[in-house]
């Protein structure tokens, strides 16, 4: 690829994301004028649940398709939007025969939707900050079962609170004003919302999160925050949802948005795919149709004349069945991991050529030095590092060697404030790196990569990148101009679109080491970046980063294995061993040093090998007179 | 002081039963990563076990261990047919998963036998009282109560003493060592899934010998709490499970005695706001499980 078509990556990109919004868009339309002009009065009802139903399970998706966790909680936002929405729209005749015991406050606001949509919103936003507080300090399986929490107390609330809700009984008299249009424009809308976040920062960082929370952090990205975020997010667009569903039904109870719903909710969105927008609102249509066409024989029907009997819950078997087989088949659901549609480095997007400005190339940094002082580390009582000292300052590429076990990685670990040091400092020059969370590291110019391969799997090769150069601070034309130039610089142009989990090995190293230096550090460390490399790529990697550290006068911290890589590229070597310094120096006097040979090679050969080159001084000796 | 005695029992047991569920769902999780929402479908199949062979004229003890076999034998059918060609398939794919099966077979009860509760009548001794130093107490939860750390002091037994429960533990740790290791892994899963099975059913047979009715979601409520305890005590630890359970069932208890009458719908809420408040506390739950995380 040459520079012209790299730099026009990122008008690409929007282009696609254009494309692929403009997908689901007419993707929803198409269905929905078919249902209504082929179908009717039945379509037109089927058709209005559906575009209810993708609005909220684009809503439930903001938070599940971009932090990776699937929420069983979003039925409790629906809940307090729907019962809300209704009070405040309530007619006041109505109001007072339903509702005679609502509180005085509550009651007789008479509000159009409009006037009650954004009081719901809000209400949504206040609900999704208190609750997610809590839920967003969770990961995975825990988050999801405390989610699940959220709707069984939201939930025992409904049915609780009387006068406000009228318990387990029905809540009537809500204005019926959903009608197609309005349906389909709260879709379109949420469709919009949905993208936007999606590939906003926030919503690249919350992806990148997702995907490595770790490595998230070394970038300077809060994990915990995104998830709050997007929780947020994902929580006023469900009470919205929920009011709109609430307009849809004009009675209903609280267990209208229990079990039964989300259940349909999360098989919808399993079904289509959970990582995307385009994957929530095709399991919607698809979930619909489905459970459209099987609830016609729900109630017992003639087939080729045998008499089907009557059979309660079979659009939840199918609904079940049909969930299975996406897992089954594919996992990641109909529509994948990658949003539906053309991505930018598809050959549609060839002629647009509207550039990026290059960013310009990097200033020099200011001198600094990285120092580590008496860093102590023990893991239930094994001594991983105890009592290290050295220093790196920048312009210059400082090795630090030892072999297996010798504490190298839990020295990087500590020096990035992922461990906690049971004792000792870190500097990077004035400022006290031992006191900063692990995401203030990045933002005080240290950058790493990882040992083992930590990439963002669900983002591409720029994206990568990309989300670097943001979590760094800068606005969004500028961080697309740093990460094309660390992919320039880095021979990832070409991959520019790929995702990263199919690139090939050594790319991959590469683009763990183009993300750290987008992020412009001050200092870089890089933990065995050369490791299952071979010998022309590994070359090829030390000319470039020996390159990076000639233009840009960083330091560079190099762990690796690779003797011949680390003493070519560094002029200070710091040996580990044993959680201990054993040696530093130049490259020349460290490798003479007895200590290194010994922990490299075992004291039985050291002596072996001192004996024997006695001997041949003995022998040089005897025969010299 | 009788109130206190009386309230405590029923706090042990209603937490026992807790503790049995949330373990077995603990135990299955750890070795293979799936949080089983179609447990409250094995304990109700077990309720049904009881329900079915009362029908047929079985003893009432012959019907409760037909019910505690049926909850086993169901268990190792799920584990067969749709979870283990699922296995090594991420946390959320198999919490889908078994979400999934869990509605099929509610819709299979409510379509096989009934939709409404249908009742079991054990012999009326067994629900009789007695008195200890002028306190009332059930003879269903005291015996309860001893089923319940029966099961656990056994299971405890079996994790620590025997070779199959040391392979469990294993399996717990990293299972694809244990396949090098030439250990059979499918029959470490299935044993899992068999003790899991196990304890539902004995939960099964507590809850319908208390409740005295067997309906098609006997089984969802209890686990809910259960999945609640697991993740108070610490996803994948098993005695943070079982620690889990109880506090859940204390609670429960202790809000149901203590608690003003104008407050009691919103009971479930107050204490599962509780246990979500812990966590804000302690995010790993209250024994965290290991697990080793290698940059």
């Amino acid at each position: 690829m040459s520079d012209v078509a790299l730099l026009a990556h990122p008008a690409r990109l929007r282009a696609a994301n254009a494309a692929r919004t403009l997908i689901c868009l007419i993707l929803l339309g198409v269905v929905v004028a078919v249902l209504a002009v082929v179908f009717g009065r039945s379509g037109e009802r089927i058709a209005v649940q559906m575009c209810i139903n993708v609005a909220a399970v684009v809503a439930l998706c903001v938070y599940c398709g971009n932090t990776g966790i699937v929420s069983f909680g979003h039925g409790a936002f629906m809940a307090i939007g729907a019962y809300l929405s209704g009070i405040l729209t309530m007619p006041a005749g109505i109001q007072r025969t339903a509702l005679p015991e609502l509180p005085g406050f509550m009651a007789g606001y008479e509000l159009s939707l409009w006037g009650a949509l954004p009081i719901v919103a809000i209400a949504g936003l206040v609900f999704a900050a208190v609750s997610g507080s809590a839920i967003a300090r969770l990961m995975g399986a825990s988050a999801a079962i405390a989610s699940l929490g959220l709707l069984i107390i939201t939930h025992g609330v409904a049915v609780g609170a009387r006068e406000i809700t009228r318990g387990s009984q029905t809540f009537f008299g809500v204005p019926r004003v959903v009608d197609l249009s309005l349906a389909f424009g709260a879709a379109v809308v949420f469709i919009l919302l949905a993208r936007l976040y999606r590939e906003s920062a926030a919503g690249l960082f919350a992806r990148a999160a997702r995907d490595d929370a770790d490595a998230a952090a070394a970038l300077g990205i809060n994990p915990q925050r995104t998830r709050f975020v997007s929780w947020c997010l994902s929580g006023m667009m469900c009470a919205v949802a929920g009011a709109l569903y609430g307009h849809m039904l004009g009675a209903f109870s609280p267990a209208s948005f229990y079990l039964s719903l989300v259940f349909a909710h999360v098989a919808m969105m399993i079904v289509g795919g959970m990582a995307s927008v385009g994957g929530a609102v095709t399991g919607v249509i698809g979930v619909t149709l489905l459970q459209d066409s099987v609830r016609q024989f729900e109630g017992g029907v003639d087939l080729l004349g045998i008499a089907i009997p009557e059979v309660f819950g079979l659009t939840t078997v199918s609904l079940g069945l049909a969930i299975l087989l996406v897992i089954w088949l594919r996992p990641t659901g109909l529509v994948g991991s990658f949003e539906l549609g053309p991505g930018a480095g598809t050959r549609l997007f060839d002629r647009i050529t509207t550039q990026a400005s290059p960013a310009p190339a990097p200033a020099r940094v200011a001198e600094a030095v990285l120092s580590a002082e008496g860093l102590s580390k023990s893991f239930a009582g094994v001594k991983a590092v105890t009592d290290m000292s050295f220093e790196a300052p920048t312009g210059r590429v400082t090795g630090l060697i030892g072999p297996n076990g010798a504490g190298k990685s839990t020295l990087v670990n500590l020096i990035t404030r992922q461990y906690h040091a049971d004792a000792g400092k870190t500097r990077l020059s004035q400022t006290d790196l031992s006191t900063l969370s692990r995401e203030s590291i990045a933002k005080a110019g240290i950058s790493r990569s990882f040992q083992n391969l930590r990439l963002f799997q669900g983002l591409t090769v720029y994206e990568n990148v990309l989300v670097a150069a943001l979590a760094a601070g800068h606005k969004r034309h500028h961080a697309a101009a740093v990460a094309l130039r660390e992919l320039q610089a880095f021979d990832l142009a070409e991959l520019a679109a790929t995702p990263a989990h199919s690139l090939p090995y050594g790319a991959r190293k590469r683009l763990e080491v183009a993300r750290a230096l987008a992020q412009e550090p001050v200092i870089l460390l890089l933990d065995e970046p050369a490791a299952g490399m071979n010998p022309a790529e590994t070359d090829d990697l030390a000319d470039r980063l020996t390159r990076i550290r000639h233009e840009r006068g960083i330091g560079i911290l190099l762990i690796d294995h690779d003797l011949r890589f680390v003493n070519r590229l560094s002029s200070w070597t710091v040996v580990m061993n044993r959680g201990t310094l054993i040696a530093q120096g130049t490259p020349e006097d460290v490798r003479a040093d007895p200590a290194v040979i010994e922990a490299y090679i075992g004291r039985g050969r050291t002596a072996a090998a001192v004996t024997h080159s006695q001997e041949e001084t003995t022998l040089k000796q005897g025969v010299r007179p | 002081m009788d109130l206190i005695v009386q309230q405590s029992i029923n706090a042990i047991s209603l937490g026992g039963v807790y503790a049995m569920l949330a373990l077995g769902l603990a135990i299955v999780f750890s070795i293979v990563g799936l949080i089983n929402f179609a447990h409250g479908d094995i304990m109700t199949f077990g309720g049904y076990g009881i329900f079915l062979a009362l029908v047929f004229g079985f003893s009432p003890v012959a019907a409760l261990a037909i019910g505690i076999g049926a909850a086993v034998i169901m268990a190792l059918t799920l584990e067969r047919t749709a979870f283990r060609a699922m296995r090594g398939a991420d946390v959320v794919t198999l919490l889908i998963t078994s979400f999934a099966v869990s509605e099929i077979l509610k819709v299979l009860f409510q379509n096989g036998i009934s939709a409404r509760p249908v009742p079991i009548s054990f012999p009326a001794g067994w629900s009789g009282t007695y008195e200890v130093a002028g306190a009332t107490i059930g003879v269903v939860p005291t015996v309860s109560i001893i089923v319940a750390f029966a099961s656990l002091t056994g299971l405890t037994l079996v994790l620590r003493r025997t070779a199959t429960g040391m392979a469990m533990r294993a399996a717990a740790e990293d299972i694809e060592m244990l396949k090098l290791l030439g250990v059979r892994a499918n029959r470490v899963v299935a044993i899992a899934f068999a003790i899991s099975g196990l304890l539902a059913g004995v939960a099964a047979v507590i809850w319908t010998a208390q409740r005295g009715s067997v309906d098609p979601m006997m089984g969802f409520f209890p686990v809910l709490k259960a999945f609640i305890a697991t993740v108070l005590g610490g996803l994948g630890s098993l005695g943070g499970a079982v620690l889990g359970g109880f506090v859940i069932g204390i609670l429960e208890v202790l809000t149901q005695a203590f608690l003003p009458d104008g407050l009691s719908p919103y009971r479930d809420a107050i204490v599962l706001a509780l246990v979500i408040a812990a966590l804000l506390w302690r995010p790993d739950g209250l024994l965290p499980a290991k697990n080793a995380n290698r940059s």
